[in-house]
């Protein structure tokens, strides 16, 4: 398995930057209104982050998204209570102090093991970079029409249980209508916005449908063709994309799907990207 | 008769003057420009140029009359019965086997946008833009459902370019509709987003 990338490094901040942003409003809030105003603040935005991992549990299947949303439970508690009790400390109390700090140790070993084995990782860049391996050929060529790719036997149940594997690991976002199914690969960072939908039409971004017929077909987008060090020859690269969803989709389908995920690992790409 | 010919018929029939006109000429044995123009109460110009244009067509003769010393023309019908009739199989494109031999593939960098229906494998319309600078226009142009789908198919920018037929095969298109998709390969063409490569 090659180690050589062929996208450029990671630059998005995006995802930090929205986890980040809770410190200078709780810091404002504090000033202005008082610690306990920001207290309340905090939990009101980790309240928000709780419903963002709820729902990408639900769109996706994906068990770490519902860890996610758990610990912003148990933290969002802790601070509504810590806010609520006015000039005492709750840590001064033994039964809270216990609580916290185990449940801290709990969700920390917990969310670190989900971050180290990948499971909250949404697989874009893996995806991208697979797609990109065969590929030698230099040569821009980019258009924004969709390639066909090829035709694959399949049920409707098949590949309706494929895009619910590739949801669940987190492999692809799927779009779902009574002819397509629209799978759209997503970069760490990029999730926010797709998942809550700020990032325009799915039709618009990098994906690959499976139609009723058997057809594959690959659209990239030109956002994601950039991405990458070199202009790679645009049509190989294309096919190469469709070609990485069915290798998957025949894993999946013997299953194998466990396949899919190791091939993905291997590639060693950083957690946060 | 050709299009412009009925063009031509049309347009003159469809002065607000022109059946008036033609009465005097059906009535009248011979008659001048400057006789219309009174007798209607007309423009001497817009009579002149309706007469002559009738004149073209073949449809009155005229013969120059002396008054004094001043010659003019006076103007007969020549026929009575003004028929139109147009062949519109005269503009129907036969596909030719050079047409459909054609090896085409997308241009690249064309500039051109493609939108993809939401629940099939076709385009359902290309974006092109026309000239330069302040003056650029965006032009829209809706496809039917078979240029769609061969639209869908046309190789890509620096791919192995495809002959017409083999994208036709491809797309899955009857070969009755060759001349509507030779229409959309000629018009993409003139607007820089296909490219022809003869013989490859």
């Amino acid at each position: 398995m090659s180690l050589v990338r062929k996208l450029k490094p990671d630059r998005n901040i995006t995802g930090v930057l929205v986890s980040l942003s809770i410190l200078p409003i709780f810091g404002l809030t504090s000033l202005i209104f008082g610690i306990s105003t920001g207290m309340y603040t905090l939990v009101g935005m980790v309240g928000l982050f709780g419903i963002y991992y709820l729902y990408g549990f639900i769109r996706t299947g994906n068990i770490a998204q519902l860890v996610i949303c758990l610990y912003t439970v148990f933290f969002g508690y802790i601070l509504f209570v810590a806010a609520g009790t006015g000039k005492e400390s709750p840590f001064e109390r033994i039964e809270f102090g216990l609580a916290y700090f185990l449940g801290l140790i709990f969700f920390g070993v917990v969310i670190i093991s989900i971050a180290l084995t990948r499971k909250a990782k949404w697989r874009g860049r893996e995806i991208f970079e697979l797609a990109a391996e065969p590929i030698e050929d230099i040569g821009n060529g980019y258009t924004s029409r969709p390639r066909p790719v090829g035709k694959v036997d399949y049920s409707p149940q098949q590949v309706h249980g494929f895009a619910r594997f590739c949801a669940r690991n987190l492999i692809a976002l799927p779009y779902i209508t009574s002819k397509n199914v629209t799978l759209v690969p997503i970069k760490m960072g990029d999730e926010f916005g797709r998942l809550l939908g700020l990032s325009g039409d799915y039709r618009d971004a990098t994906w690959v449908n499976f139609d009723a017929d058997g057809e594959v077909s690959v659209h990239i987008a030109q956002k994601d063709y950039l991405d990458y060090r070199e202009m790679l020859a645009f049509d190989q690269l294309c096919t190469s994309l469709g070609q990485v969803f069915i290798d998957f989709f025949s894993h999946y389908n013997q299953g194998e799907g466990v396949r899919v995920i190791d091939r993905l690992d291997e590639l060693k790409i950083a957690i946060f990207s | 008769m050709d299009f412009l010919t009925a063009a031509k018929y049309a347009s003159l029939l469809s002065k607000d003057y022109a059946e008036d006109i033609f009465r005097l000429l059906v009535n009248y044995q011979a008659i001048s420009a400057s006789e219309v123009a009174t007798r209607l109460n007309l423009h001497i110009k817009t009579a002149q140029d309706f007469l002559e244009a009738l004149e073209q067509l073949d449809i009155l003769t005229k013969e120059e009359v002396l008054e004094k010393k001043r010659p003019y023309y006076r103007y007969s019908l020549k026929q009575t019965r003004l028929v139109i009739d147009i062949d519109l199989m005269q503009v129907k494109r036969e596909p030719s086997p050079h047409s459909l031999a054609l090896y085409i593939r997308e241009k690249e960098a064309a500039g051109a946008r493609f939108s993809v229906a939401r629940n099939d494998d076709y385009i359902t319309n290309v974006t092109i833009w026309t000239g330069k600078g302040r003056e650029m226009e965006e032009r829209k142009i809706k496809l039917t459902t078979p240029q769609g789908r061969f639209l869908y198919h046309l190789p890509f920018p620096k791919a192995e370019p495809l002959t017409v037929e083999e994208i036709m095969q491809k797309a899955g298109i009857d070969e009755r509709l060759a001349p509507e998709i030779l229409d959309l390969v000629q018009l993409l063409e003139k607007y820089n987003v296909i490219e022809s490569l003869e013989g490859k």
